[in-house]
């Protein structure tokens, strides 16, 4: 032991020095620790102060978080590498904030999460901790805080699956989530172990890390990584790890189905690009390629898109269908993580604000119409658009985003994608390139076939029922109406985000 | 001194029993048990491994974070678990199956 003494100061002062600039973290730890006091002892009605404090203290850390982008401009490599801070990582933590704030407005537009007897305490102290994993995920630069950060936000979201358990269903989700999630981690778990057993260091920022692989035989480098690239393709839910999250955003009540299509998966993808670092960045420097991530990633992104949306179209469930197409998204956007040499990196965050905002929106349309109709199958969504007049038009709006078709951000995002991929082609002249982009362009004319069905049904069918003349807006119809807008200002002034 | 690759064939066994344990139990809690087994698999890497790290640390706490976090995993999935049984009156997995295209 006494030989770490002389290091000791050293360590100490390094974490000490740290600590000014992890200030949103701490805003959510303790944001953490009063909403579950405040929620023992004065919660409210409807847990009224629970949420208002949950929600200021988001709030507060999305602004610290903000502080930050103006302030830093160089990468920070913090706590002896566990984290690292830099543009993309604050882009990012700004993004989940964005998402948990609508999240909250969502849970408290959402009638069957209010009416639940045990009260919505609980989950609203989840929110702060699940953002405070999303922003370590976002952050984390060694394969602890990758561990660490993914099994946050995954315990958090089986708790938050099955919350509500009112029916089977329900259970049945969470049941399903917890042990395919578990499985994942567990066998990412070995994969890591077999990483830093190779390498023999667990940070993902080390130049050595390819050398020292470069002594190790190819199939145990491609064991290794592959296993670790499980636990996160389940947070990405790509192919072949997809097929838990259309039962998962089924079962779930849908604020927390929105959520979790939205904001996990992004950190996913933060994830990934940081594990994809020594490989890229090290390898390409000093020309040794120990694994053939494009080509793999690549695959992976093909299936993904061509499974995605093939799927969707045989659904019927307006939330199966949602999660069929956000697996599609996750298709695409690895295309950028095959181009990100180039502007892969600044598309991709792009992408992901603008997947955000529609796939929020659509998830509380979605919600909207199953609490004042009944109705979750699209086939009976016939003549809705002379019932709910505005959420309806939004919802075409969103849909014409999610297809990626002008004026909306959805194509202004799709085009960065596919630019960065096709200035990729250009570069390498790869065939597996070309073949994405070409997958990529037929997909999404596929979807167009099953977002269509809702305005096919709510325009131009008639209904089989009587409805009243028109209803009223609501809260949650103008929080529909602000993102909608926000999507076409998007795709007209793109410029505005950078 | 038992060499390295003894700890390595005994957590690669490990890891297999438990994967096959997840494929082919019909019992939610065998299952979480074949998830014990992966995990204590790649814990006890993480601790063969860390004797040959220079710092001799970074294996070994990751070995102590993972162990926490597995209890805490077990701990939700036994819960949820619980609450299954209660509106299916089974833990069977295979016919807990309401939820499909």
């Amino acid at each position: 032991m006494n030989e770490y003494l002389p290091y000791l100061s050293e360590l100490l002062s390094e974490a000490l020095s740290g600590i000014s600039f992890i200030l949103p973290e701490i805003a959510l730890v303790l944001t953490f620790l009063l909403v579950i006091v405040v929620d023992l002892f004065i919660p409210g009605k409807n847990s009224v102060n629970t949420s208002a404090i949950a929600l200021t203290g988001i709030i507060i850390s999305a602004y610290l978080n903000y502080q930050q982008s103006l302030s830093i401009e160089k990468g920070l490599s913090l706590f002896s590498g566990s984290i690292v801070l830099d543009r993309v990582a604050i882009g990012f933590k700004l993004i989940f904030a964005f998402v948990t704030v609508l999240f909250v407005v969502f849970i408290k537009g959402n009638t069957a999460l209010k009416r639940h007897n045990k009260g919505l305490g609980d989950l609203y102290m989840l929110l702060p901790a699940v953002l405070l994993g999303l922003n370590l995920m976002a952050m984390a630069s060694n394969l602890l805080m990758v561990y660490i950060s993914i099994e946050m936000v995954s315990i958090a979201s089986y708790l938050m699956v099955g919350y509500v358990s009112g029916e089977g269903k329900q259970t049945e989700a969470s049941m399903k989530y917890a042990l395919f999630g578990s499985a994942c981690s567990a066998i990412m778990l070995y994969g890591m172990s077999l990483l830093y057993g190779f390498t023999g260091t667990i940070s993902l920022s080390d130049g050595n890390i390819i050398a020292q692989l470069s002594h190790i035989a190819e199939p145990a480098i491609a064991l290794a990584i592959l296993l670790t690239l499980v636990g996160i393709g389940f947070k990405l839910s790509f192919v072949p790890l997809h097929f838990w999250s259309p039962d998962v955003y089924q079962g779930a009540p849908t604020p927390v189905t929105a959520f979790l299509s939205t904001a996990p998966k992004i950190a996913g993808f933060a994830i990934l690009i940081r594990f994809l670092i020594p490989f890229y960045g090290y390898g390409a420097a000093t020309g040794i390629q120990v694994f053939d991530f494009e080509t793999t990633i690549t695959v992976i992104a093909i299936a993904t898109m061509i499974l995605g949306n093939f799927a969707a179209i045989w659904q019927n469930n307006i939330k199966r269908m949602l999660a069929y197409s956000s697996i599609a998204h996750t298709g695409f956007a690895l295309m950028a993580i095959v181009a990100i040499y180039q502007n892969g990196i600044r598309s991709l965050l792009f992408y992901f604000t603008v997947y955000a905002i529609m796939n929020m929106a659509a998830f509380m349309i979605a919600d909207q119409v199953e609490q004042r109709t009944g109705e979750d199958d699209v086939r009976k969504y016939k003549g809705l658009g002379k019932f709910m007049k505005v959420e309806i038009l939004c919802f075409v709006v969103i849909l014409v985003s999610l297809t990626g078709l002008p004026p909306t951000g959805g194509f202004i995002a799709k085009l960065f994608i596919f630019t960065s991929a096709f200035e990729k082609y250009q570069a390498s002249g790869s065939v597996w390139v070309l073949s994405l982009l070409v997958t990529g362009a037929i997909t999404t004319v596929v979807s167009l076939f099953y977002y269509f069905k809702i305005p096919l049904n709510a325009y131009l069918r008639e209904p089989d029922r009587e409805y009243p003349v028109s209803s009223g807006l609501n809260f949650i119809s103008y929080v529909i109406l602000a993102l909608t807008i926000l999507i076409i200002v998007l795709g007209l002034f793109p410029s505005i985000l950078a | 001194m038992i060499p390295l690759s003894h700890y390595m064939l005994i957590s690669a066994a490990l890891f297999s029993i438990g994967i096959y344990a997840v494929l082919s139990k019909r019992n939610a809690i065998m299952i979480l048990i074949g998830i014990e087994f992966m995990l204590n698999a790649a814990i006890l890497n993480f601790v063969a491994f860390s004797k040959h790290d220079k710092f001799a640390a970074s294996g070994q706490v990751f070995a102590l974070f993972a162990i926490v976090l597995a209890a805490a995993a077990v701990a939700v999935s036994l819960a949820i678990i619980l609450n299954v049984y209660k509106y299916y009156k089974t833990i069977d997995p295979t016919k807990i199956d309401k939820l499909r295209d």
